[in-house]
């Protein structure tokens, strides 16, 4: 052992020196009230900082904070809901750079060229999730996740601020709405609120019909964007 | 990935603060953390422990960006910023707390010493389990803890004095 006095007091006071080692520095400490009294003010000092900062990993995150991060689960319901939907329990599947990117808005001209496309299926063709989309009806449309139904075809929910609506889609680049319901969103915020009611069960019963698999990432999502949609996963 | 990396939140959150000296800049250092940790997911080893994983890439960042700021040299020192602190009430109160009190001894201390510290003392890790998040040999988390606390022992004993002479 070539660990200096202080060394070994650091070590006695985390608990990491061996059965032996510790019966021999504490026969030191008893035979020198120095070191005893570094020792103790050693011990005190670590107890007020470790007490000072134990507070600080027991306060809860804040969903906003989550938000930024890309971390967060969709906003809690607007009213209480003992049986909550699914894609409220996944958390969102968007990566940080994603999320801090909002201000991104993809404006949808009624003909640039998809002419035979609605603007709502060239809205969900390119939108990428938490990003928004205008459409030339005056709408603003948020998709929200994106996940693969079991009979293969892609799905995204998405938002418009009044509804939330599950669309899928079809071989040619059409989205179809399986199914819509009342949904809010808060204004001014990325985040997306799904209120709570008897519309829900309308989603639910698309999303079990479906037989949705869990969201795909970001990664995933912007891939199958980049890729018309055309990926095999 | 995500939700193991949101139950760790709370002690990377704490461990960021201590490393940044206070909240905002300790909530920056997370943010970014998380950032690279989800960019860079696929050099996380499975099995290995995901916190510790994330404190070295905090630890990383934060000496990263302390660099830059001496480069640019608009490092602010501690005692410095004490004082600023003193010219709003309610900072002033934190800055009679304990917390406020912790802060200083660890900004006090160099990056190295107060990564280990923070995560012995506060996180409570083993000295195995530090030396694996940091990457450093064993002897070396012994050694920097010794020092550490030396000179937090001085940090503290100046605030003492400090506080009989004011009269507290």
């Amino acid at each position: 052992m070539t660990q200096s006095r202080e060394e070994r007091l650091a070590a006695w006071l985390d608990g990491e020196l061996t059965a032996s080692e510790r019966a021999a520095f504490e026969a030191e400490i008893a035979a020198d009230p120095e070191l005893a009294a570094l020792a103790e003010e050693w011990r005190a000092n670590d107890s007020l900082i470790a007490g000072a900062f134990a507070p600080l990993a027991e306060a809860p995150i804040d969903p906003a904070l989550l938000h930024t991060l890309g971390l967060a689960e969709p906003a809690a319901p607007l009213a209480a809901n003992d049986n909550p939907v699914w894609w409220k329990r996944h958390v969102l599947p968007l990566g940080g750079l994603i999320a801090a990117s909002l201000v991104a808005v993809l404006v949808v001209s009624p003909r640039n060229g998809d002419g035979a496309r609605d603007p709502l299926s060239q809205a969900l063709e390119r939108t990428p999730s938490l990003a928004q989309a205008k459409l030339p009806d005056g709408r603003s449309i948020t998709p929200m996740l994106t996940a693969r139904a079991a009979d293969g075809r892609w799905c995204r929910e998405f938002g418009d601020g009044r509804e939330v609506a599950l669309a899928c889609r079809d071989g040619k680049g059409a989205w179809i709405v399986e199914a819509s319901g009342k949904g809010s969103e808060p204004a001014g915020d990325a985040g997306f609120a799904v209120a709570a009611g008897a519309d829900d069960t309308v989603l639910d019963a698309a999303q079990a019909r479906l037989k949705l698999a869990d969201p795909v990432d970001a990664t995933a999502e912007q891939a199958l964007i980049a890729g018309k949609w055309s990926g095999k996963e | 990935m995500r939700a193991a990396i949101v139950a760790v939140l709370p002690r990377l959150r704490r461990f960021c603060q201590a490393m940044a000296g206070n909240g905002p800049d300790g909530d920056d250092l997370m943010q970014a953390t998380v950032e690279r940790a989800l960019t860079r997911s696929s050099q996380f080893e499975p099995g290995t422990r995901l916190d510790s994983w994330m404190f070295r890439i905090a630890q990383n960042l934060h000496i990263d960006g302390t660099r830059a700021v001496r480069r640019r040299g608009t490092a602010v020192d501690v005692e410095a910023l004490h004082g600023l602190a003193g010219s709003d009430g309610r900072q002033l109160a934190e800055s009679r707390s304990d917390l406020a009190a912790a802060q200083r001894a660890l900004q006090a201390l160099p990056d190295d010493q107060r990564a280990v510290f923070a995560l012995v003392v506060i996180e409570g890790r083993s000295y195995r389990e530090t030396a694996d998040a940091l990457d450093v040999p064993i002897g070396t988390v012994m050694s920097r803890l010794a020092r550490a606390r030396g000179r937090i022992a001085e940090t503290l004993a100046d605030r003492q004095d400090t506080d009989r002479e004011t009269g507290r």
